[in-house]
């Protein structure tokens, strides 16, 4: 049986916890992007313009199709470059959080953009119908009356895209960035105790998005006691 | 930009000799198909009979179904593949984890891969399952009982197969995932589609083709899965029900 | 044949049967009506062991249904019941429907069963339909044909759950008429309904509940002469003027 030795996790806490910094940054950085981005993109996909529609569509089925480490990979390797010669920049090290962090927040918009777009067509037709009667525009319609509700019924769910995306935030190990996952796996590898520090890891995950997600579940009930 | 677009980049030999970088491409494609296949099978075995055990009246069947689930949608896939790739051999009795540690590389990539996808596939599998089963009527299961089937057979003959004619489009979403979820078997050397798309980015120079190129396979899988997805559908349509004849 | 004594059922804090109590000989024909929440529904399902309960005893042939050495599936198989939403399987034609019973739970032969299937769907006038899934049929089709599927399994007695409630007015009659000639050929029946026409043409004796208590349990004619409690007779009184 193996030797368990946990004596390293004690004194790499620090280090530990400015990896999950970055996990909550990271995290907190995609959820804001992807609500914003996402109902930008909801609106478009629903909207009658053609033009808008399709580039939505484009998008948001490019973005589902394809898997988060390709996009990651592609930040990672070719944004830097872009950067670079579009601005002249020097090679600089710190690209890698900023290209993580716009890679992941066009990701998952792409999903949020799908539970926003469902939202929005779950409130009854009549309300937009009910605004227009008022004189409102359509964009004071959607600001006031539409979105307000679509999002009170899209809580939950945005909830949970919140817990899966912490989860992805992980994913960032491909651009060799320490989140909270990669500090965990330096430290593993640097001791010598990869399994000790891989089983912590999977227990602080398990606990924090667990206790997120009953929190979500205790939330809907009271919603629809 | 400075940047030297190449296509026929694929075309040229690649540096170990034996094939072009197209190879090397085809030859992830190859992977990823095959990992993802297997592990589906594994995960919808699995993800059914554990999907059937959260909605039997036994309390310890279904909480222990229940923990399942909920042990493998709470922890990141990466970190449960790292898991079972680098803590597992360890925890084997020594004889069994000396013996995987020696067989080939490739191959612990690939077991290790493949159960990783199976089982973190199956609980949601089990999910769609347990929706798929928790939406009849209830009538359907006093029907069946009533005719003198015991639970099992009402199961078997009765809702199992109603719950999954029902859940032909998560599955088919599911199904998709465990393509773009292989991906993230790369980061143990696992050499599927993107690592090699990240190998061919290292080799040639031609990162903009290399990408292009893989996003377009995965796309491709996208498509075939669809398509095989809308064939499937057509099959189990039910009579009577949305999208029914 | 059927023995119901003193049976008390509850779901947590709610009284669902107090001490019903009540027999049924074979061939009788035996209406049990009462306002919605009266549990008529509960205490037939009580009957073959779907919904348990908590005091009391129900002996089918002599065998209790509450002991937990019963062989409950060997039981239901021989008690036929025909539900509300008829709750025929989606999946499969109607001749599965009918046979998939016979063959897996009474081990008769492929052929056998489906001979004696399309015997009965014959009986209901549905013998076109064979082919046909349930979706395909109407809700008075597919109520005959859930008939049909019970009785394929030779049953001694046949329970029936409000089985035209679901039934839009002009189909009800159709399968009215199934349920009088089942009881003309003698089959022992207890049917929860609200149909007073068909407990008039056939029933022996008509049970009246309210409120989870058996109020009333007199022949027919005693129940539509006579009723003896007010609640019956305020029930009564406002169905009996359709």
């Amino acid at each position: 049986m193996y030797d368990f030795d946990w004596s390293s996790i004690p004194g790499a806490l620090p280090f530990l916890w400015q990896g999950m910094k970055v996990s909550l940054e990271i995290t907190l950085n995609a959820i804001v992007v992807g609500i914003v981005w996402g109902t930008l993109l909801a609106m478009m996909r629903l909207s009658r313009s053609k033009l808008l529609s399709w580039f939505a569509a484009g998008y948001v089925n490019l973005f589902r199709s394809i898997p988060l480490v390709m996009v990651l990979l592609w930040f990672f390797l070719l944004i830097p470059q872009v950067l670079q010669s579009m601005f002249g920049l020097s090679p600089v090290a710190d690209m890698r959080l900023t290209s993580a962090m716009i890679g992941f927040a066009l990701f998952e918009s792409a999903y949020y953009s799908e539970i926003i777009r469902a939202g929005i067509q779950s409130v009854p037709k009549g309300q937009a119908a009910a605004a227009q009667a008022l004189g409102m525009s359509y964009s004071q319609s959607m600001r006031l009356v539409i979105l307000p509700q679509a999002f009170r019924n899209m809580v939950p769910l945005l909830l949970t895209q919140a817990i899966i995306l912490f989860q992805d935030t992980s994913l960032v190990y491909v651009s060799a960035l320490a989140d909270f996952f990669g500090a965990a796996y330096k430290v593993g590898d640097r001791d010598g105790r990869l399994v000790e520090l891989l089983l912590f890891a999977g227990l602080v995950y398990f606990v924090i998005c667990y206790s997120t997600s009953l929190l979500v579940k205790r939330f809907q009930k009271r919603k629809t006691a | 930009m400075s940047y030297h677009w190449n296509w026929a980049v694929f075309l040229s030999p690649a540096p170990s000799g034996d094939t072009t970088y197209l190879g090397w491409m085809l030859s992830g494609l190859k992977m990823t198909v095959t990992l993802s296949l297997s592990a589906w099978v594994m995960a919808l075995i699995l993800g059914s009979i554990m999907g059937v055990l959260r909605t039997v009246p036994n309390r310890w069947l279904s909480g222990f179904a229940t923990a399942y689930v909920e042990l493998f949608r709470n922890i990141p896939l990466l970190v449960q593949l790292f898991i079972w790739y680098f803590v597992l051999p360890e925890l084997l009795p020594t004889g069994m984890g000396n013996a995987f540690k020696q067989t080939d590389p490739a191959f612990q990539q690939f077991f290790s891969a493949m159960i990783c996808l199976g089982f973190f596939t199956s609980a949601r599998i089990c999910e769609q399952v347990r929706a798929g089963i928790g939406s009849l009527p209830p009538g359907q299961k006093n029907a069946g009982l009533a005719m003198g089937f015991t639970l099992p057979q009402t199961y078997r003959h009765v809702l199992v197969p109603m719950a999954f004619r029902l859940i032909v489009p998560p599955l088919t979403s599911e199904f998709l995932n465990i393509f773009k979820n292989s991906a993230v078997c790369s980061t143990i050397g696992l050499l599927e589609l993107a690592a090699q798309g990240r190998q061919l980015v290292d080799y040639t120079a031609q990162s903009y083709e290399s990408f292009i190129a893989v996003t377009v396979m995965y796309l491709l899988i996208n498509v075939v899965v669809m398509l095989v997805a809308r064939q499937v559908e057509e099959r189990t349509r039910v009579p009577g029900y949305i999208g029914g004849k | 044949m059927i023995s119901i004594k003193n049976v008390s059922k509850h779901y947590g804090a709610f009284q669902v049967l107090t001490d019903c109590s009540t027999e049924v000989q074979k061939g009788e024909v035996i209406v049990v009506c009462g306002p919605s929440g009266s549990g008529k529904s509960t205490l037939i399902k009580c009957v073959n062991g779907l919904e348990p309960f908590q005091q009391g005893e129900i002996l089918l042939e002599g065998i209790s249904v509450g002991d937990p050495k019963t062989n409950l599936p060997k039981l239901r198989a021989r008690v036929g019941m025909v539900f509300q939403n008829f709750e025929l399987f989606p999946h499969m034609s109607i001749t599965e429907n009918l046979t998939v019973g016979q063959v897996k739970v009474l081990g008769r032969s492929r052929d056998e069963a489906v001979e004696k299937g399309l015997k009965l769907l014959d009986r209901v006038g549905l013998k076109a339909q064979a082919a046909k899934y349930p979706g395909q049929l109407s809700g008075g089709q597919q109520q005959r044909v859930a008939i049909a599927r019970a009785l394929a399994m030779d049953p001694i007695c046949m329970l029936f759950d409000e089985p035209t409630s679901a039934l839009d007015p002009e189909m009800i009659n159709e399968v009215l008429d199934v349920m009088v000639e089942l009881a003309k050929e003698g089959m022992t029946m207890m049917v929860v309904t609200h149909e007073m026409g068909f407990a008039k043409k056939v029933a022996h004796r008509v049970i009246f509940m309210d409120h989870g208590h058996i109020v009333e349990d007199a022949s027919k004619d005693e129940f539509f002469g006579t009723p003896r409690s007010e609640r019956a007779q305020l029930f009564l009184s406002k169905i009996l003027h359709h």
